[in-house]
């Protein structure tokens, strides 16, 4: 059915469609319409779920560890400092391979106290074993609350996933959306049904201490989940295209005419749509543009990046965060994998809210077009 | 896992430990006892959320678990709210019904960092039961070690890996044979006997196996039989180690040596570092154990040697041949100057330490016997002397007298206990005055006597069954007692089921303050120094606190006090809504009592009216165990070392605060002090 909603409720509405059975959850801006929206689901009898009010962020990814090692599938949401007091619990989800789904509507952190959009909060937290995704549009936002589910939840993988949305430019930005039938999303996703659950008729132990002899295998297993599950993401993102007619790349990237490209910008989130404008403008201009949109940071997808950028002349990185007394962490990570015959310059863009405006993006293509192009920071 | 055992019940207590023996806790500890009492009440069809603490350490080494039940840790701060996701769950899938839910917190956690999970889940009206395991301070846990005879030499239990080859009795050669260890194991918290002959002692649990001679009578063929040590008595004999062989030279591993111009070393006197040891180079050692020290930072090997005494001569002809240095001599003292020596001499582990903590390496153990002869030599020249036949080296490291121990045990010397002397200063040991008081200990060990063994052979096989075995002999036991509760490990090796121990176990641990940490006590940070003694502040009252959340079950519980654990528990687990209990968990390690202290003190506690024991039910506040007339706050804080440094001011002080905090209680005792909520 399509509707014009606010990407936030398209979020919900993903959560809903999902049959979330128990959702714990601590307001923050700009999450907090996600959260309104499925209390107001509970509490109308609408969807069946346990809603928990947490006194903290912390303990709202805390009970949510609970509920899923108790057997149910779990969704909470957050940004920016609620992301950053949930962060000691963020790498023992993952380490407990616990299938949680979480909404991130990313914003700067704190200080200066800012409550607008960047990917300084999820970013940093990179290496906690989370699948990470980033979306683009509510509909994208709507869809990958669903795959997310299905990608974690695999026996294969059994790892906590990540939806990322810009707040406010995204969060918060009314849309048309087309809200798919219940019973084609029951069918897509079915019921979860753990193998590893607390149960008192076949009791585990979960959350045990490893000595240093065995600490390095339970690593060394994520760290092989997580690269299996590029696979799992391109799988979900198939099924839900061939399902629902709507495929978003092949789900770690989507490209935007790139098949001649000689010049492309990479992006995550909201600026993918700025982007594609300020390609199809060049293209106008005989100018060979195209765009890569980054839709899965971690696990990292080196071959279809390799891929994609195979005949491409040279690479703009916008990283709408940065590791400060380095770089920007997108841009680093591309050097690592990337062709070293690929020029590419890095761009700070975007932090705390500034808007990444069409100049800037062309500012970036006529930098690479340059022989030695320089990265910079687009104030 | 799943069948239902038939709940047995001793004096009202269920007899299934649903946190089972084997866990690592402390002997004496207070929180592993607690959690086995609660985990008897909670029964079966519980979940527990366990914050991290000493528990989750203790019970769950990977891959093995003592709990029963689900379980499930996750951090410090948030077992409430864990619970609060359960409950949750649970209520979702329609399975709450008949379900324990129970979340355990130690003081830390429940008082400070957790403090806001666990009110957010007592004002959410959760279904769950915390339990606050409260020692009254920060603890941390325990490692466990106990020496080992391994091809490598000596090694704690701990190190012993599956696939080690590890020294033992072979049943139908009488040989020292060596077997692969095939895997190691937890045996758990067991009752610990010692038990000791002339010249050995082993701490074994009662049902491990010894090696023992079956006599038959006389004119027949006696045999070796395996018995457990609860079938052994006084005067069997056992089969004890005398001899590991000879073994071969160690080729010393390659260090870094230092260079002319490296970082301040501007002199090197170059030496030869020997590749191999050998039997001068180890009565160096020997000499080097007893009275050698080194200072790394100006390349020095110091010896506390004076003029006159037979082992300096020794040292200095030794030294020659081994690395021709030139000594500095004074009256008291002979120097030599080698950066590469003293770097030689630290990398080979147990030498160098400070003289309360030097020990015999494990590889000496693997030497042939001429060079363990010349070891043992040098350490007799520093650091013993001769009565007679009888040989006996001294030391203020009890760690280099069980170690020399053991060697000499290898050695096939008859080797007494260790015994401990304290003398004054001035007196004379080992023919030189003390300088300060001093405790130290001593090992005597002789030569065995020579058997005629060609001419008396049968008479002397049934006197000793063993006689003329190179490796082995039997020893009459001469006694067997209890020594307590221990954690013990066992080793499983292949061919041969037994192998070559001692049995010691030791701990460390670190204190800190918490919200839950008395008035004036001593911890590692609230330390009583000069100027602050121990902790200023008073305990936070947490039950009371808990109780104003409107929460209908609030209760303190003690291990002193089972059946009303008990009760309580039940009463806990049935309660609508949130319920709340605080444990009083005495800390052997943390408090620095007696292990066995640790019920007597959490009885002194009720008794002194330090820990009262009440229940809060519906609002309503009432006395389980009214204590008319408290003993004085003495009896209990003398017990304990983080009281020691109290004045007597101090403890009137104390023993006021207690009798206000009573006396409050009373107050309130019956009357409805709480509103309720849920």
């Amino acid at each position: 059915m399509k509707k014009v909603e606010e990407s936030s409720i398209a979020v919900a509405i993903g959560a809903k469609l999902a049959r979330v059975q128990v959702f714990p959850m601590y307001p923050i801006t700009p999450s907090t319409h996600i959260q309104e929206q499925i209390a107001e689901y509970v509490n109308s009898g609408e969807l069946e779920a346990e809603l928990i009010d947490v006194e903290s962020e912390h303990s709202a990814l805390s009970a949510a560890v609970g509920a899923v090692a108790a057997g149910s599938r779990t969704f909470t949401a957050t940004s920016s400092q609620g992301f950053a007091l949930m962060f000691e619990v963020l790498p023992i989800a993952s380490g407990m391979r616990l299938p949680i789904v979480m909404a991130v509507a990313n914003r700067a952190l704190s200080a200066p106290i800012n409550i607008w959009n960047d990917h300084s909060d999820s970013v940093s937290a990179r290496d906690q074993g989370w699948i990470q995704l980033y979306v683009e549009s509510g509909q994208e936002a709507l869809d990958t609350t669903i795959q997310a589910f299905k990608i974690a939840e695999d026996k294969n993988v059994l790892l906590p996933v990540m939806v990322n949305l810009d707040g406010f430019s995204l969060t918060h930005v009314f849309e048309e959306i087309d809200e798919p039938e219940q019973k084609e999303v029951d069918a897509f996703l079915p019921a979860y049904k753990p193998e590893h659950f607390l149960d008192v008729k076949n009791p585990k132990t979960f959350g045990p201490i490893a000595f240093p002899d065995s600490y390095m295998e339970f690593k060394k297993q994520q760290q092989d989940a997580m690269i299996k599950s590029l696979e799992t993401i391109k799988k979900v993102n198939s099924e839900f295209a061939k399902k629902f007619g709507r495929p978003y790349g092949n789900g770690l990237i989507d490209t935007y005419k790139m098949a001649d490209a000689k010049f492309a910008i990479i992006a995550m989130g909201t600026v993918c749509g700025t982007a594609r404008v300020v390609v199809d403008e060049l293209r106008k201009k005989g100018k060979k543009a195209g765009l890569i949109k980054l839709r899965c940071l971690r696990p990292f997808p080196t071959e279809d990046l390799l891929r994609a950028t195979k005949g491409l002349k040279a690479l703009g990185v916008i990283d709408r965060h940065v590791s400060l007394g380095f770089e920007g962490p997108l841009f680093a990570d591309l050097k690592a994998v990337l062709n070293s015959n690929l020029k590419m310059a890095g761009f700070i863009a975007g932090l705390g809210g500034r808007d990444v405006s069409m100049k800037h993006l062309h500012k970036v293509f006529s930098e690479i077009e340059k022989a030695k192009p320089k990265g910079s920071w687009l104030l | 896992m799943t069948e239902e055992k038939p709940n047995e019940k001793i004096a009202g207590i269920n007899s299934e430990e649903l946190f089972a023996s084997g866990h690592r806790a402390c002997a004496g500890c207070g929180e592993a006892l607690t959690l086995r009492h609660v985990m008897k009440a909670a029964g079966r069809n519980t979940i527990v959320v366990a914050a991290t603490g000493c528990m989750e350490v203790v019970s769950t080494p990977y891959p093995q678990t003592a709990w029963g039940v689900p379980f499930i840790h996750v951090a410090f701060e948030n077992a409430a709210a864990i619970a609060s996701g359960i409950d949750a769950a649970l209520r979702m899938q329609k399975k709450r019904d008949g379900i324990n839910l129970l979340a355990i917190g130690g003081d830390g956690s429940s008082f400070d960092i957790g403090f806001g999970a666990l009110s957010g889940a007592l004002e959410r009206g959760h279904k769950f039961t915390y339990v606050c395991t409260d020692n009254e301070a920060y603890m941390n846990c325990l490692a466990l070690s106990s020496l080992i005879l391994t091809k490598d030499g000596l090694k704690k239990i701990t190190e012993v890996k599956k696939g080690d080859l590890v020294y033992a009795f072979n049943q139908n050669s009488h040989e020292l044979v060596l077997k692969k260890c095939s895997g190691i194991f937890d045996n758990g918290k067991k009752e610990v006997f010692e038990l000791n002959t002339l010249h050995h002692e082993i701490k074994a649990t009662s049902n491990h196996p010894f090696l023992t001679v079956e006599k038959k009578g006389s004119g027949k063929q006696n045999s070796l039989v395996w018995k457990t040590l609860a079938e052994l008595k006084k005067g069997d004999q056992i089969i004890a180690l005398k001899n590991n062989g000879s073994g071969k030279s160690f080729s010393f591993q390659k260090i870094k040596l230092a260079k002319k111009g490296d970082f301040k070393v501007n002199k090197l006197n170059e030496i030869k570092l020997p590749l191999i040891s050998s039997p001068d180079l180890m009565e160096f050692f020997g000499i080097f154990l007893g009275d050698g020290w080194i200072r790394l930072s100006r390349g020095e090997i110091g010896f506390a040697l004076p003029e006159g005494k037979r082992a300096r001569e020794r040292l200095l002809m030794l030294q020659e041949r081994l690395f021709g240095l030139k000594p500095r001599l004074d009256k008291n003292y002979v120097y030599f100057n080698s950066v590469n020596l003293a770097r030689f001499i630290d990398s080979l582990g147990g030498f160098n330490k400070p003289a309360k903590q030097k020990t015999v390496s494990g590889w000496v153990f693997t030497l042939p016997a001429d060079e363990k002869e010349a070891f043992v030599r040098g350490l007799m020249l520093s650091d013993g002397y001769k009565t007679g036949n009888s040989s006996r080296i001294v030391s203020a490291s009890f760690e280099l007298l069980k170690t020399t121990r053991l060697l000499l045990q290898t050695m096939g010397y008859r080797v007494g206990k260790i015994h401990k002397q304290k003398k004054a200063k001035g007196t004379h040991c080992v023919y030189r005055p003390l300088l300060k008081d001093c405790e130290y200990g001593y090992v005597c060990f002789s030569e065995h006597d020579d058997w005629n063994i060609e001419k008396y052979k049968s008479q002397y096989k049934y006197q000793n069954f063993l006689i003329g075995n190179m490796f082995f002999e039997t020893e009459k036991i001469q006694s067997i007692k209890s020594i307590g509760i221990e954690p013990t490990l066992d080793l499983r090796v292949e061919g041969e089921h037994n192998f070559i121990a001692d049995g010691i176990v030791v701990h460390n641990t670190g204190v800190q303050r918490s919200g839950a940490t008395p008035m004036l006590a001593n911890t590692t940070t609230s330390p009583a120094g000069k100027k602050v003694h121990g902790k200023i502040e008073p305990k936070k009252p947490l039950p009371l606190i808990v109780a104003s959340h409107g929460i209908r079950y609030v209760a303190t519980v003690s291990i002193s006090n089972f059946n009303d654990l008990q009760n309580k528990m039940q009463k806990a687990f049935a309660a609508e809504g949130p319920s709340f209990i605080i444990a009083y968990c005495p800390c052997p390690v943390g408090w620095y009592h007696d292990f066995s202290q640790a019920i007597n003190l959490a009885r002194l506690a009720v008794q002194t009216r330090v820990f009262p024991l009440y229940e809060i039910e519906n609002g309503v506040l009432s006395f389980n165990q009214k204590i008319e007339t408290p003993k004085p706050l003495k009896d209990y804080t003398l017990l304990q070392g983080r009281f020691k440094h109290l004045s007597e001011e101090e403890i009137a002080r104390m023993q006021e605060y207690v009798n206000a905090r009573y006396e409050f209680l009373m107050g309130i005792e019956g009357k409805k002090a709480f509103d309720v909520l849920h």
